[in-house]
């Protein structure tokens, strides 16, 4: 309400330090380098990212002209490598900054956007998009909004809406595409209107089997399992091997390869007889892991 | 003449900055909020036409002002006003409720008195 | 004489059933008394005792029906005063009759002379008690939705003067008051059916001004029309007169009697209108805080009894109202469930299961000037009754009614905003007052009134700070 007055002169210079501390970020790019494995190219983008948006802050500060910043950004990968996480974390992190008035996650795929007969969509893309304000929507599997090949596809409606969006209501809202990298690839030929307007591409690689290992340690511990000796090397193998056949979703299958083992490991228990010690009822033997259908495919 | 219907009307109009904050107040409450529009401004009309379907599970005002813009374009002789509901048990209904739009000219009511017995009238307001 | 305690009056072990009936009493003793005696005989003339042993008690399972102090607490504080816990079964009770809960627990035991003060401060109703009552014949939120009007207090005033005006007269200033912006006005309480204005009249010229004051603002006006007379059949024939006028609600006094009230609960709920009380005379027994019955039980029993409105204290006027005992009685009325709160003078937790809620009214000596702590203290599902500062003002009713409801929905507007109104709420009234000349007006006439007085009937239970 009260203007400032034109005799205060602006300040010549301004501590980075200072406003990176204020804005609090630095405790959220700790918490995703704590909390997700692997990931470097991933991460120093994101730190990139970040940096230049304080430096806009900043300029903003001494008064130089800035236009908002484009923030849509696209991520290309397979699944499991941690794309919707990392969209989670650069929410909060551009409401830390300042460039998403509330900072929460809307999360959607093509069916939640497309209608099944005319009329139907742009009421449910709106729907959607007004939930999302003030925030950042994420569209996995982007591409299937794009359906060419057929004649009644209500998808390009839903895309010319998001294009608006992104174009018109950037201070509003914030896109992330993500996706399979050469299918995004022919998305994006097929729709430059959505090239034009990303600001940022990354791209996550899948995880070394290290990577994987670690993961799936970390999944054990946050369930309060621990891997025995046996178990961790029966895991490795496990690695090298599922990697190789179809439908390899990284930190996914490992999820599902340890609920697995986790049922054999139950199965066991309860064939034996007696007490059985706490120890027990915490640890993860190989023969849990082995008894994987994976072990068995290539005979 | 002003109807006065609604939380702030005996304020000056509300400025799109000021319904705005008044949505985020909403919003914070985990209020959902609903335009509605008329033309029959009379107390007892409780059912005005809604605009659109009401609006749930929104963080920030972005959507509904959008929505209001798009209402007025569409209604501009008609009086607007944003509810904002609140479903939690005890309640369940309506907690505020204020004015966006009026006609140019509001015509008001007259009112309509019928002598009964003795010195009883009966009255009702009609539209001028 | 067998002392109370040893005939079954007293026992510490008693662990209170759900299904029981609490109250709370704070009991002081007369010099000699032992305390615990005289929990024991507190329980005991209030429910099955007499002075001495009777044979006919045999023919009884007596101590089911007898009242068990359960524990005796000393109030913080004090030399010679204790809280002494009672619990009566259910089956004392007749369901749905505030005569009966009141006759069996205040009725005999408080001119007892062994205790020198008594004050009944708290009661727990179970909620299969609970059940057998109406319960508030609208309630706050069938109330708004009536009115159309949510999202700030509502506004009225008591007409003024408090006697002498003719029917007409007196609508004069019911049709100002409103069409200057005010939601109701109200009768006061002794104004039933006088020589200088016949209640007929008085209903008729007043439902002019309200459908009158309609017409002109677009909104759903209301009048409590008072139908407190010296009998029950009177007062149905002044309500139902009241209802084919078309109001939307009537009023009556605390005095006309528990039964009546619940009889006018009833009423109000079979003929689709709001039920005011005014609670004339209450302070002749709720005020001393040693002895006496506390607004707060009144308050929970007419929760149960079925009205819609209740005074219940405004804090910064005129009539007695400490801030956190005040506090404890809006949640009574206003909350679905209360849980033990002793800063607020909540003894015991209770379940009001699904019983509707009450909308306070504060009145008595407020103004536009404390619109901000008004609202902080009382918040939003209340009445603020600004009788003299309506009336009184300057520049006319109209421009009193019009300076409360600006300087309201300004305060409202802002707090909405995330301001803070208890520190800014001067600078927001100055404001809104910059676009209003009535609300400017009302600020500068009144702006040094305030009632500060040590209140005679505070809590007993305050926060301590903890070193941290």
């Amino acid at each position: 309400m009260n203007a400032t007055p034109n005799n205060i002169p602006k300040p010549t210079s301004v501590d980075l330090r200072a406003l990176y501390a204020e804005t609090n970020i630095g405790s959220l790019l700790t918490e995703l380098d704590k909390d997700l494995v692997g990931l470097s190219p991933v991460k120093r983008r994101i730190r990139e990212i970040a940096s230049f948006l304080l430096v806009a802050r900043a300029r903003e500060r001494l008064g130089f002209s800035s236009a908002p910043p484009t923030l849509h950004m696209a991520f290309t990968g397979n699944p499991g490598t941690g794309k919707t996480t990392v969209a989670l974390r650069m929410a909060g992190i551009l409401h830390r900054l300042g460039y998403s008035r509330k900072g929460h996650l809307v999360s959607v795929t093509r069916d939640d956007l497309v209608g099944q007969y005319i009329g139907h969509t742009a009421p449910k893309t709106r729907e959607i998009l007004k939930r999302a304000m003030g925030g950042v929507l994420f569209i996995d599997e982007a591409y299937y909004l794009y359906r060419p090949e057929n004649e009644k596809d209500y998808g390009q409606e839903a895309i010319e809406i998001l294009l608006q969006v992104m174009e018109n209501q950037r201070e509003d809202l914030t896109v992330i595409l993500a996706g399979y990298t050469d299918r995004m690839n022919t998305f994006f030929q097929s729709n430059p209107g959505f090239r034009s307007r990303i600001a940022h591409h990354i791209d996550f690689p899948d995880y070394n089997n290290d990577e994987l290992l670690q993961i799936a340690e970390k999944l054990a511990e946050e369930a309060e399992y621990r891997l025995s000796e046996g178990a961790r090397k029966a895991l490795g193998e496990y690695i090298t091997l599922r990697r190789q056949q179809p439908n390899f979703a990284n930190a996914r299958s490992l999820r599902n390869a340890f609920d697995r083992a986790r049922l054999r490991q139950a199965e066991r228990l309860f064939q034996r007889e007696g007490a059985i010690s706490a120890s027990e009822l915490v640890t993860l033997e190989a023969s849990d892991i082995l008894a994987s259908r994976v072990f068995k495919m290539d005979k | 003449m002003r109807v006065t219907q609604g939380t702030f009307s005996f304020l000056p109009d509300l400025t799109d900055e000021q319904i705005r904050a008044q949505i985020e107040y909403a919003l914070g409450k985990g209020w959902a909020l609903g335009i509605e529009f008329t033309d029959d401004p009379h107390p007892r009309n409780t059912y005005w036409e809604m605009w659109g379907q009401p609006m749930f599970d929104l963080r920030d005002a972005a959507g509904v002002m959008a929505e209001l813009r798009a209402c007025r374009e569409a209604t501009a002789e008609q009086y607007i006003r944003i509810n904002a509901f609140d479903a939690t048990r005890g309640f369940e209904t309506v907690r505020l409720s204020f004015m966006v739009q009026r006609p140019a000219t509001e015509s008001g009511f007259r009112l309509q008195r019928e002598e009964s017995a003795g010195r009883v009238v009966r009255y009702t307001l009609q539209r001028r | 004489m067998l002392p109370y305690a040893k005939m079954g009056y007293w026992d510490a072990d008693y662990v209170p059933k759900d299904t029981d009936v609490l109250a709370v009493f704070r009991i002081t003793p007369q010099e000699g008394v032992d305390p615990i005696e005289a929990a024991a005989a507190v329980a005991g003339e209030s429910s099955t005792a007499t002075w001495t042993v009777v044979w006919t008690d045999r023919l009884t399972a007596c101590d089911a029906y007898r009242g068990k102090a359960y524990r005796l607490d000393k109030v913080p504080g004090s030399a010679d005063q204790y809280f002494a816990y009672v619990a009566y079964d259910l089956a004392l009770f007749e369901p749905g009759s505030i005569a009966n809960l009141t006759a069996s627990i205040i009725g005999n035991v408080f001119g007892f002379k062994p205790v020198k003060a008594l004050r009944l401060e708290d009661m727990r109703f179970p909620v299969a008690y609970v059940k057998t009552f109406q319960g508030p014949a609208t309630g706050i939120v069938v109330e708004r939705e009536r009115l159309d009007k949510f999202g700030r207090p509502l506004l009225g005033a008591t007409v003024k003067p408090k006697l002498g005006l003719s029917g007409k007269n007196y609508g004069r200033v019911v049709f100002e008051a409103l069409k200057g912006g005010l939601d109701f006005v109200k009768d006061d309480e002794n104004i039933n059916s006088q020589p200088f204005m016949h209640w007929r009249d008085r209903f008729l010229y007043t439902m002019e001004a309200v459908n009158n004051a309609a017409a002109h603002t677009g909104e759903v006006k209301g009048h409590y029309l008072n139908v407190t007379a010296g009998t029950m059949e009177d007062m149905y024939e002044r309500a139902s007169f009241a209802h084919e006028l078309g109001s939307c609600i009537v009023m009556i006094d605390l005095v006309i009697g528990y039964t009546a009230i619940q009889s006018m609960a009833r009423w109000a709920r079979n003929h689709d209108m709001i039920l005011h009380l005014h609670r004339a005379g209450h302070s002749t027994y709720t005020r001393q805080k040693n002895h006496g019955v506390s607004f707060r039980v009144i308050a929970k029993w007419m929760r149960l009894a079925g009205v819609d409105h209740i005074h219940a204290g405004t804090v910064v006027g005129k009539l007695e109202g400490d801030p956190a005992v005040v506090a404890g009685i809006y949640d009574c009325l206003r909350e679905p469930s209360n849980p033990q709160n002793l800063q607020r003078g909540l003894f015991f937790e209770q379940d009001w299961a699904e019983l509707r809620k009450v909308l306070p009214v504060a009145s008595g000596g407020i103004h536009a000037g404390q619109m901000h702590q008004l609202l902080t203290y009382l918040g939003e599902d209340v009445v603020l009754q600004f009788g003299g500062g309506t009336i009184g003002h300057p520049m006319g009713i109209q421009a009193g009614a019009t300076a409360n409801r600006v300087a309201l929905e300004a305060m409202v507007l802002a707090r909405n905003e995330g301001r803070d109104i208890w520190n800014e709420g001067p600078d927001i009234l100055a404001a809104a007052a910059r676009h209003c000349q009535p609300l400017r007006a009302a600020l500068d006439t009144w702006k040094d009134v305030t009632f500060q007085y040590a209140s005679t009937d505070t809590v007993d239970f305050v926060a301590t700070a903890t070193a941290s």
